[in-house]
């Protein structure tokens, strides 16, 4: 007789989140111990890798294969692990300043290389761990930073419009407020071949109290799962940033293709010899 | 009221299952709320809730007595009847915050409790099964105890002034 909760019990390490009290990222950790107890999957079979700041502290937390690497660099990282052990489940768990500017551009072509990864971005519009900048999900106007005290005056960078141009092959959003829809929408994404995208909304109640707020803002978004990406697009720019569900899933191949090797091993020998 | 309840349940091994889940993830968000808490130097309220985390592991332990021999069927996370975000005894995460008095955290604790009695309460009402009905009842009154026993404890605790100075306020260097 046990639950998911039990199960989930499993996963977790027993290193203490210094996270803020109330902070999003909680939920976020809970999802993920509750989706790998679902999938069951052995600990053993999972890697989480990770970048810098706050959220990036996560893979400490679980009780897996985890790599904490250089700021921004998550996903190259994970996609080398993949592509070396192809047996592992990778995920791959940042912030909006890690992902979205400092590994920008690696946030691109993981996308539309479509490596078999999960790639969850905690997304609290604000440098947290640094005490507080604009990040590039932070509103133009949002003057609470003396570094930008009328605003950056620069438009927000779109995750997951971004992430759909760029190729990623399974796109959705979640809210840490909403621990079930996250916890679905994980176990979707890690069952997902190829590079899925799981865009989280999670507030920071030191820097970004009033992201407090968002429980009352966050709403279904309206034209649900499509694999179309063009339509997916067009539903995307239409939405307020603050639609959930997964907005986009396709099936295509996956990178690296592996085909099996064509010649025997004496073959091999013959070829390569020592 | 809204209702507490996604759907009806309708055999002991899916209420058992409700039940248990409920309880562990409670006692299980207890004792990561005390950890955070003792990280954040709020020691009171850390050893409140380790306190009631070890009233929720009894109450855990109460179940799974009452399901031994029971095959309980593997409900996904998000499957659960329930129609609050965890479960109705679990103390949201983001009503938290690192300066939060003893007798803040004893309120929520009894929000939580009474959501968990009026969830057996509701369940007792609306279930078709016989079986199912008096077990959540004889549920809904061993949560009335646990509601009357942290109204006594609240009452007890001292009520904090309004405004507590932040000692510690977050660092804005810039």
């Amino acid at each position: 007789m046990s639950t998911i909760a039990q199960r989930a019990r499993v996963y977790k390490s027993t290193v203490r989140p210094i996270w803020c009290p109330g902070c999003g990222h909680f939920a976020v950790l809970a999802a993920i111990t509750r989706a790998l107890a679902f999938l069951d999957l052995p600990r053993e079979e999972v890697a989480v890798v990770s970048g810098i700041g706050c959220s990036s502290r996560l893979p400490a937390y679980l009780d897996s294969y985890g790599f904490h690497g250089l700021h921004g660099r998550a996903l190259p990282l994970a996609t080398g692990l993949k592509i070396a052990r192809p047996d592992l489940n990778v995920l791959v768990t940042g912030g909006d300043g890690d992902g979205f500017s400092i590994g920008g551009n690696h946030f691109l072509h993981a996308c539309r290389r479509n490596v078999d990864l999960t790639y969850i971005a905690m997304d609290n519009r604000v440098y947290g761990m640094t005490k507080g900048q604009a990040s590039p999900t932070t509103a133009p106007d949002w003057s609470k930073s003396q570094l930008t005290p009328h605003g950056t005056g620069v438009r927000r960078f779109q995750p997951a419009a971004i992430a759909l141009a760029a190729g990623a092959t399974f796109v959705a959003r979640g809210y840490s407020g909403d621990p079930k829809g996250i916890t679905r929408m994980l176990v979707e994404a890690i069952r997902h071949p190829g590079f899925a995208f799981l865009h989280v909304l999670s507030p920071c109640v030191t820097f970004r109290p009033e992201q407090r707020a968002w429980k009352h803002e966050v709403h279904p978004f309206a034209a649900g799962t499509g694999a179309d990406p063009v339509e997916a697009a067009s539903q995307l720019q239409a939405d307020d940033g603050l639609g959930l569900g997964i907005f986009y899933q396709q099936q295509l191949p996956v990178w690296p293709q592996r085909e099996k090797p064509s010649g025997s091993l004496a073959e091999l020998e013959r070829e390569f010899p020592v | 009221m809204s209702s507490l309840l996604t759907g009806p349940i309708e055999s002991v091994a899916e209420f058992l299952a409700h039940a248990l889940e409920m309880e562990v993830e409670s006692a299980e968000r207890y004792r990561e709320l005390a950890d955070n808490m003792a990280v954040h130097n709020n020691p009171g309220v850390a050893e409140l809730f380790r306190q009631l985390a070890v009233e929720g592991d009894a109450h855990a332990a109460h179940v799974e007595r009452r399901g031994a021999g029971v095959a309980l069927p593997d409900i996904a996370p998000w499957a659960f009847k329930w129609s609050s975000p965890d479960g109705p005894e679990s103390l949201p995460l983001d009503e938290l915050h690192y300066l939060m008095s003893r007798h803040q955290a004893l309120e929520l604790a009894l929000h939580n409790e009474i959501r968990g009695r009026d969830f057996y309460a509701e369940l007792a009402r609306a279930s078709k099964n016989a079986e199912v009905r008096a077990l959540a009842a004889e549920m809904a009154e061993e949560e009335g105890r646990h509601v009357a026993m942290l109204r006594d404890w609240l009452a007890s605790e001292a009520v904090p002034e309004p405004s507590t100075p932040d000692l510690d306020p977050p660092h804005s260097p810039e």
